[in-house]
Formats: structure tokens, C-alpha cells, sequence
């Protein structure tokens, strides 16, 4: 549309006159010096903010939601928080449990009638909405503040939480 | 070495009749998809006549995530988190919009104090929107310190969103019925001394930036949206009231508790060149900034005790029907069309974004431009293209 037609270029400027050209830069001068001034003032007074990071650590706030941890002896398999997640990534299997075995509770008192079989969480995909740890009848579904978890590969990702080794540093995240 | 340089002496200057039969044709760029200067995925394909843009073209859809089509399958609590996801800059604002829509539907009352904090924190956000526009407005422009300043005051309003909401940008806490979290008496001590440093950090911020002789220059007179234009574009929020409109639905047509308290609606005045131009737009930023503060610090003044959540059926269902509500966001409009059937889903969720409108004004502002001016035009429009594609 534009291509053929001749375009005028949107000419902003106004007729230069002497007065104009030295008030130019009389403004110029004087908005360099403002900022000169505000910069010095940083040099000098203003403490500094940065925070050097694999050194120094910054501590997150207590409801911080990262990582998500499932303690898996409190865990009472009633898949609420696999159906609240907008992009199911709780996977979750369970077997009835046999009725001579041992009854056993939940911390709360919530007896446990299906044997946990697996309990995987990929956070590759999860959003970290918090909307599962919401609905956790026994509050074993928790968001940690640990914050370092990177990975080498995608599958890494995909956390077991029955694991034995995760359970074995459960203590160290957990709230 | 003479040898290899090939001299076309039969062209002596332009004026040649030699010259005019030169074939000549426009350069085609493409700006983006990954252009510090775009604000995000955006694609402008421009067609330049040495440095004149004759020509844009923007190509939208990289950042398409289909929200409109998953928020279908999705119950309406899980729609908040893909909310945020749109405009990740403002995401309290998207929520906010999302939430009084499906409460109107539902015919929840929402808390008093609930209230409160939406309005507190939708205003920090949109100060925290507005200064990420200031410090990358400065970058566009080719001033780097800016930015820090605007980081440090920003990481403020973040941390405090961190504590009560558990997540720096996407914070789904604005629920259907009311907050998710209360806010301790300390957070609202220590948003009420932020705010008050914030009005003097403002007037640096201007001091520094917006009547810097280079600034002006840049700005002055650079990509002018006359009212006409804004009108037929349907553009809203800061690039309308740049144009000299009055028109802002917190005061027109009050949402939530905002026709409770007392603030101007600014509007661009021309002061440093045409109306509507790039200068205007920021200007229109810097002391909406400003208004946000005057409406925090009233909302300190006028917050209750009480619950923060409201009584909401534990799986929520919408009777069938549909709503259209718009908000203010910092951006402009945004407005959410809710069509239920009567299930657990949405049948439809079409959200309006201002951002898609204000992309749609770049091939009516771009001709005649300089490239650099052109950048300047994108920066001032503000968009996120997070809620441009959805």
C-alpha cells in the first residue's frame, strides 16, 4: 500500500533561530548536571543493593512456593490435589489396602486405607500455583523454599517422591 | 591494490540522467522475534527506504499458548494461574478482573478487608508495571541507569507480593471470594513507608529522565496518536488518556471499591510537543504512578479488620448465563467475556486485551518514521505480548 506511494517523512523539527540554538544548550548543560548530581549522590551516600549470589544466599519468605515436597507416610492417596492441578502433572497410583495388614494414621489421625504405589510430580511442568497444597486434606502436600534444584536432563525433572533417597533429605526442606 | 577497486566513472553525481535509471528497491528488516526493543516476541516486518520506515507489518503468535481454548477445560479455580500468565507484568490486575467477573456470576460478597488488599496491591502493581515501562523505556531510548533505579524500587513491591502471596510475579491470590492471605499489620506499615518514598523517588525519576534534554528530543513530537486515531482504534488505558482523553473506568464506571476514594485522572496535556505523542505517554505514566500512591495510601487509611475469604461452594459452579466485565489495568482495558453452561467450566472465555489494539495502531504510526523513532513508538505503547497473543 505504502511501497508505491511517496512517503513523507514526519519532519518534527522546528526553524532553528540563534536564541533557540544557545537555550538548546543552556537545557542540555543543566539536565547533564541534574543527573550528574543524582549520580554522585549514589556514589557516595546510597548503600548497595546487589546481593552476590552463590556467596551470599538470600533467604525467601516462608510462604514462598517452590518446589513442592509430598510427605508420603502422611499421604492419604485421595487424589485432590491431581484433580485441582491446572496442568496435571501430580501422578498418582494407589492399591486398596488388605484388610488383616496393620491399620495405620496419618500425624493427624486420618486413617490410611490405600497403599501408596506411586507419587510422581514432574515440575518441568508444573506452574507453581500452590492450588494443590491448598486442598491437602492432611497437609503432607507442601510447597518448600528450596529454590536449587536444576537438573541435567528433562527426565530429572519428574521427582519420585516414594524414593528412599528423597526421603532421606526430607528434612532438609520441608518448613 | 588500484586495480581492484572498480570506480563507475560514467556516474558523476546524482544528477545524472545515469543515476535515475539506478534500480532501487525498499530493504526489507525483519525487527525481532528476539529484539531487546520489542518488549518480547514480537515480530514487526518493516520495509525501509534508507533509514525511513515506508512500511510494518507486525507478525503476532509466538508467545500463543491457547489460553482462551485450555481455560475450557480447566475448573474456575484453575483458571487464575493462566490469567497471570498473560500480562506477567500485572499479573494482581489480571486477576482481579478475572475474579470480580466470576463472583458477579456466582453472587459472592466479598469481604470488606478482602477488598481492601485487592486495591492495595493492584495499585502497587500497577506501580510496579509502570516503573518496568519507565526503566525499559530508558533502555529503548539508550539510557541504561534508569532501569536500576526502576529495579530497585520494583524489587520492593515484589518481595512484598513474595511474602503474602508465595511468588514474585505469578501470584494466583486473588481468589474467587477474596484474597488468599491476609496481610499482617507490619506489611501494611512497611507498603505505607514504601509508598512514601516512592513520591519522592518519582520526582527524581522525572527530574532525571523525563525533562532531559536528550529525552524530550527523542520523545517530543515521535509517533503523535491524535484523538481521532486513538477513537478508531479503540485504544485504552495510557495511550488514550495520552491523547487527551479523559477516560479511566476506575472513574467512570467504578469496579470494586474504587469509586470510594479520591484520585485524578491524568491526562496528556502536549506540553513538550504535540498532543499524543511519545512524551505524553510517559508523562501520563510517571503521574498515574503518582494517583496509584493516593489511592494507597487512603486504602491504608481505610482498612478494616476482618475475614479475607468469602463464602465460596468448595467445587463452584456458574448458573448458566454470561458476563462481560473490563477493568483498568495498567496496560488499558481488559476485559473478560465468561459464557457458562452450568458445569464446572467455562463454556467460553474470551478475554479483550488492550496490548492487541495497541499493536494494531503500529502500521498507521510507522510510515515516515526513522527506525529509531520507531522503536521509541513501540516502547511508549507498552505492550506485553504475553496478553497480545493469550
Amino acid at each position: 500500500m505504502h511501497a508505491d506511494q511517496d512517503i513523507k517523512t514526519q519532519d518534527h523539527h522546528e526553524e532553528l533561530t540563534f536564541k533557540k540554538y544557545f537555550s538548546n544548550i543552556w537545557v542540555a548543560v543543566r539536565s547533564l548536571i541534574k543527573g550528574l548530581k543524582i549520580t554522585s549522590k549514589y556514589i557516595y551516600s546510597e548503600p548497595v543493593v546487589s546481593i552476590e549470589y552463590p556467596e551470599v544466599r538470600e533467604v525467601l519468605p516462608e510462604n514462598s512456593r517452590s518446589r513442592l515436597f509430598n510427605d508420603a507416610e502422611n499421604c492419604i492417596s485421595c487424589l485432590q490435589c491431581a484433580t485441582s492441578c491446572p496442568v496435571d502433572c501430580i501422578y498418582i497410583s494407589a492399591n486398596r489396602r488388605d484388610k488383616e495388614a496393620p491399620k495405620i494414621k496419618t500425624k493427624d489421625g486420618t486413617p490410611i486405607r490405600l497403599d501408596l504405589t506411586q507419587y510422581t510430580i514432574d515440575t518441568a511442568l508444573c506452574c507453581y500455583c500452590g492450588l494443590c497444597t491448598t486442598v491437602c486434606p492432611t497437609q503432607c502436600l507442601t510447597h518448600t523454599t528450596d529454590y536449587e534444584y536444576a537438573t541435567y536432563t528433562l527426565g530429572q525433572m519428574k521427582i519420585d517422591y516414594l524414593d528412599p533417597e528423597i526421603r532421606r533429605w526430607r528434612d532438609r526442606i520441608v518448613k | 591494490m588500484d586495480n581492484q577497486i572498480i570506480i563507475n566513472e560514467d556516474i558523476e553525481s546524482p544528477t545524472d540522467p545515469e543515476f535515475e535509471r539506478l534500480k532501487t528497491e525498499l530493504l526489507t528488516i525483519n525487527m525481532g522475534p528476539q529484539h531487546p526493543a520489542t518488549h518480547g516476541v514480537l515480530r514487526v516486518e518493516i520495509q525501509t527506504d534508507s533509514e525511513i520506515v515506508v512500511k510494518a507489518t507486525p507478525h503476532l503468535g509466538y508467545l500463543h499458548r491457547c489460553f482462551e481454548k485450555h481455560a475450557e477445560s480447566v475448573d474456575y479455580r484453575g483458571v487464575i494461574p493462566f490469567v497471570d500468565r498473560m500480562d506477567y507484568l500485572a499479573a494482581m490486575n489480571m486477576e482481579l478482573g478475572y475474579s470480580i467477573a466470576v463472583e458477579k456470576m456466582l453472587g459472592t460478597e466479598v469481604p470488606i478487608r478482602a477488598e481492601y488488599i485487592r486495591i492495595i496491591c493492584s495499585e502497587l502493581q500497577r506501580i510496579a508495571s509502570h516503573l518496568m515501562y519507565f526503566g525499559t523505556y530508558a533502555i529503548d531510548l539508550g539510557a541504561f541507569t534508569p532501569f536500576l533505579y526502576a529495579f530497585q524500587e520494583r524489587e520492593f513491591i515484589l518481595r512484598i507480593f513474595e511474602e503474602i502471596s508465595g511468588a514474585r510475579l505469578l501470584y494466583n491470590y486473588f481468589w474467587i471470594g477474596g484474597v488468599w492471605n491476609d496481610m499482617t499489620s507490619d506489611q501494611l506499615k512497611r507498603i505505607s513507608g514504601f509508598v512514601d518514598r516512592m513520591e519522592g523517588e518519582l520526582d527524581k525519576y522525572h527530574n532525571l529522565v523525563g525533562l532531559n534534554k536528550i529525552f524530550i528530543e527523542r520523545t517530543a513530537n515521535v509517533g503523535v496518536i491524535d484523538e481521532e486515531t486513538a477513537y478508531s482504534y479503540g485504544a485504552t488505558g495510557p495511550v488514550l488518556r495520552g491523547s487527551g482523553i479523559d477516560w479511566d473506568l476506575r472513574k467512570k464506571r467504578p469496579y470494586s471499591i474504587y469509586d470510594k476514594f479520591d484520585f485524578d485522572v491524568i491526562v496528556g496535556e502536549g506540553t513538550q510537543g504535540k498532543l499524543g505523542d511519545c512524551w505524553d505517554r510517559y508523562y501520563v505514566r510517571m503521574m498515574e504512578m503518582k494517583e496509584s500512591i493516593k489511592i494507597i495510601r487512603q486504602a491504608l487509611e481505610g482498612i478494616e479488620e476482618g475475614p479475607v475469604m468469602g463464602k465460596v461452594p468448595k467445587i463452584i459452579k456458574l448458573p448458566k448465563g454470561e458476563i462481560y466485565l473490563r477493568t483498568e489495568c495498567p496496560r488499558g482495558e481488559l476485559g473478560y467475556h465468561i459464557i457458562s453452561d452450568g458445569g464446572k467450566t467455562p463454556y467460553r472465555l474470551k478475554v479483550k486485551s488492550s496490548c492487541f489494539t495497541h499493536v494494531s495502531m503500529l502500521p498507521d504510526l510507522a510510515p515516515g518514521q526513522m527506525i529509531a523513532d520507531f522503536v521509541a513508538t513501540i516502547g511508549s505503547i507498552d505492550i506485553v505480548l504475553g496478553e497480545v497473543d493469550r
